[in-house]
């Protein structure tokens, strides 16, 4: 397992450095940050003088060479938009968008896998229908709507809620059952789909002829085989919920990663742009590393020796 | 709902009680909704609206203020000012004044407070937007007289002085601050990247002791949230609410934002270097037809780039008239004389200009095609945007109609007109020797002769040239809770006076 983390954790390096310049060299292509910090008349000086300060008259490739060689000292540079250094930035509004994830996964695991189980159980039954139905709509409807009707709903009509921000549990009520609405969809789905596979397995039948109980059936025996296509599309939601929950964040005022991503593109804040990437990049590939352990874990076959 | 609503309330109360209780406590604090957070709270940022909204005059002050109902200044931190020779001003500064962290405010903080601002380490928008050009210099005469000199002649030189916020020599030089230390009547407290900033009052305030004892700012870039919050009662008062979310009309108030919708069109450039082909655009876009429908019923129709607070604002202009039929004609005038009126022009907009500008571009686009104009209609990002609207124009262009939005908070047309009109002007088409005469002119006037000199140089924009299609003076909608007895004007457009406030 060592070996195979070491292994993983090079490829990973790799493709980092190879991201990280396309984002350097991409980002740079979207235009001058000169125009979007000065003034629209700004004088000709004023901007010459912006853009000899921050080194953007600079060739590219002396720029790039400047960039690299902080990020092998750790110094991703500063934030234009907050004259601070970007990773501190960064790693303040990641925190948030953490939480947001470690909150949300875990129910959204637990509810898609007892639904989809208890679903797959009985297919075409009334809560197979009901939790097919409804995982539809979780899955396909739009969270940028579900946000403001959920705000108009608890907070504004029926006074149960805050509209937005943080600071109390209550706070973080909205933005999570919004941020849960589209992973619980899509996994209820999956689950359903795997178990049923794996409830007419012949080892099921097996265990059904050997008397064994139902409850045990779908959550001891067949759960566990089932669980590995959930693990794949699980990480992927979980990946997207740390790649910034950008309409729930944007809605309920949370100050996330996300948004971050999202403003310092508009205000083409490079260096933001950059760490912003390596982290979440660094984020999806300890996931990732945390999904393939767990693939050991489920399914014995799977060594990684 | 008869049970989960007793259970959810119940189970609210428990978790917000804490929440609650402080907010009833303290009677006299504030909560105001912003539609973006701040990046920085640095006094020489303070023109741009998403700093100036929560400091200017509130923790710093100016030596001048605007009075943009009569378009005059009036003294702030200065008690008075004259100009003593063309270049140079004497100001007598108020005394006894005291900054936040006990320093003294007098001559040498004015000085370091323009030193810091005209430093080429930082890009403020004081300088960059105000200053740039004037090489403004501010010397000691005693401690509470000061005597700005200036490269040139500035006539305005205390309209500009308005935006300049003075702040402790405490205030770092060469970097900026997220700390402001200033005299007003609020204290920076802490600022929470991301969630809020807080004022509170300042017991040492050389004014009138404000009623509003603290304000927390928060952000939140959805309109609905924001004016929901203030339905709510979880704040007070909400800055800029969609048109679509003002629907209450004894908590939402609207206020005229100073900014001003026009297409700009490339005059050289056939077939728009043709002044009927031009009118023929003024003529058969229905301005009248967007105001309740797509932009809000309470935005005006304007003349010219600037608004009626602005000195030099010419209010003899009339409105173009929708005469689809005048437009036809003078289009076929055009073409009998060989102008190719048939040629594909470009309608530049960019999303989110300002409230449903997207569809106000798709309706306008259709208005000049059912007349008989070939529109090529691109909504372009922002930064493609700036590259079209600034000079070097691209050489192989198409005629292009170019959406624009122009703000001048400052009082005065100077900011306008040499910058959109003269030939040296960034964004200007326009390359007329006797209005750049003029333009120039007008710039080193004064009081009525100055006002009537920015008068003529729109008239002649307007009705001679017909440079462009001037479209709307725009309008912010503020929602204010039903606690603060409050009425938004233009001045909110840059800033929000909280020993303005008052409490119902």
């Amino acid at each position: 397992m060592g070996s195979f983390i070491f292994k993983r954790s090079l490829q990973s390096v790799f493709s980092l450095v190879v991201l990280i310049i396309l984002v350097f060299f991409l980002a740079r292509m979207t235009g001058s940050p000169a125009d979007l910090y000065l003034p629209q008349d700004a004088s000709l000086e004023v901007r010459n003088q912006f853009n000899e300060q921050l080194g953007f008259n600079d060739p590219l490739y002396v720029q790039f060479g400047r960039f690299f060689w902080g990020l092998l000292h750790f110094d991703m540079g500063q934030s234009l938009q907050f004259s601070r250094p970007a990773v501190e930035v960064v790693l303040q509004a990641f925190p948030t968008t953490l939480t947001l994830a470690a909150i949300t996964m875990p129910l959204v695991l637990l509810l898609s896998i007892v639904t989809g189980s208890l679903a797959a159980f009985r297919p075409g039954g009334v809560f197979d229908r009901l939790a097919s139905f409804i995982s539809l709509i979780g899955a396909s409807t739009p969270n940028f709507w579900v946000a403001i009707v959920g705000v108009l709903v608890f907070a504004v009509t029926l006074r149960v809620l805050p509209t937005s921000g943080t600071g109390t549990p209550l706070h973080w009520v909205l933005p999570v059952a919004v941020l849960m609405l589209r992973p619980t969809g899509v996994l209820v789905q999956v689950v359903r789909t795997s178990m049923m596979t794996a409830l007419s397995s012949a080892y099921i039948k097996t265990a059904r002829a050997k008397g064994v109980g139902s409850r045990a059936i779908v959550f001891v025996h067949a759960l566990r085989n089932g669980l590995l296509p959930v693990i794949t599309v699980a990480s992927d939601q979980a990946a997207g919920i740390v790649n910034g929950a950008v309409i729930v964040e944007t809605v309920f005022g949370f100050p996330g990663i996300g948004k971050l991503m999202i403003d310092s593109v508009m205000l083409r804040d490079f260096a933001v742009i950059q760490a912003a990437v390596l982290v979440t990049a660094l984020a999806v590939f300890i996931i990732n590393i945390i999904v393939d352990i767990t693939y050991a874990l489920v399914d014995p076959r799977i060594r990684y020796s | 709902m008869n049970f989960w609503k007793p259970m959810l309330v119940a189970v609210s109360a428990t978790l917000i009680a804490p929440l609650t209780s402080a907010k009833a406590e303290d009677a006299t604090a504030v909560t105001i909704v912003l539609p973006a957070g701040p990046d920085r709270l640095d006094p020489c940022e303070t023109p741009r609206s998403v700093i100036g909204r929560i400091i200017k005059q509130n923790v710093v002050e100016t030596l001048v203020e605007l009075d943009y109902t009569n378009r005059t200044t009036l003294p702030r931190l200065a008690e008075s000012w004259e100009q003593t020779a063309p270049t140079e001003w004497v100001f007598k500064l108020r005394q006894g004044v005291t900054f936040h962290d006990g320093t003294p405010f007098d001559a040498k903080a004015v000085i370091h407070s323009l030193e810091r601002t005209n430093d080429p380490a930082l890009t403020c928008i004081t300088r960059t937007k105000y200053l740039d050009g004037t090489d403004v210099k501010a010397t000691e005469i005693d401690a509470h007289t000061v005597k700005f000199t200036t490269k040139t002649a500035v006539p305005i030189l205390p309209t500009l002085l308005a935006q300049l916020a003075i702040s402790s020599v405490n205030t770092p030089k060469g970097e900026y601050t997220a700390t402001p230390i200033g005299t007003g009547p609020y204290k920076f407290d802490h600022w929470t990247q991301g969630e809020n900033v807080v004022l509170i009052r300042s017991d040492a305030y050389w004014g009138n002791k404000p009623l509003i004892d603290k304000a927390t700012y928060v952000w939140r870039s959805e309109s609905s949230v924001a004016a929901a919050m203030v339905e709510t009662g979880e704040a007070d008062l909400a800055f800029s609410i969609a048109p679509q979310d003002a629907i209450n009309p004894e908590t939402d108030k609207v206020y005229p934002n100073s900014d001003s919708a026009l297409f700009r069109l490339s005059v050289d450039i056939p077939p728009l270097n043709d002044v009927r082909v031009r009118k023929a655009i003024n003529l058969a876009i229905d301005r009248q037809a967007f105001l309740g429908s797509i932009i809000s019923d309470k935005a005006e129709l304007a003349m010219q780039q600037v608004g009626p607070s602005v000195l030099g604002f010419n209010a003899n202009l009339k409105p173009w008239p929708y005469d689809p039929e005048q437009a036809k004609a003078l289009l076929a005038q055009a073409k009998a004389d060989g102008v190719d009126v048939d040629r594909e022009i470009r309608m530049i907009g960019r999303p989110a200009m300002f409230a449903n500008s997207n569809e106000f571009v798709e309706a306008a686009a259709e208005m000049l095609r059912s007349v008989g104009f070939t529109i090529k209609l691109d909504n372009l990002e922002m930064s493609q945007w700036l590259k079209m609207a600034n000079k070097p124009f691209a050489e192989d262009r198409q005629p292009n109609v170019f959406l624009t939005m122009h703000d001048n908070n400052s009082g005065d047309a100077a900011f306008t007109a040499f910058f959109k009109y003269h030939s040296n002007g960034r964004q200007s088409e326009l390359h007329d020797a006797d209005l750049d005469a003029l333009i120039v002119d007008a710039g080193t006037q004064a009081g009525a002769k100055r006002a009537e000199e920015y008068n003529e140089v729109f008239r002649r924009i307007y009705e001679d040239i017909v440079a462009d299609v001037p479209l709307f003076h725009m309008v912010n909608y503020m929602r204010v809770g039903k606690r603060l007895d409050f009425t938004p004007t233009i001045a909110n457009a840059v800033e929000l006076q909280l020993a303005k406030l008052k409490l119902n």
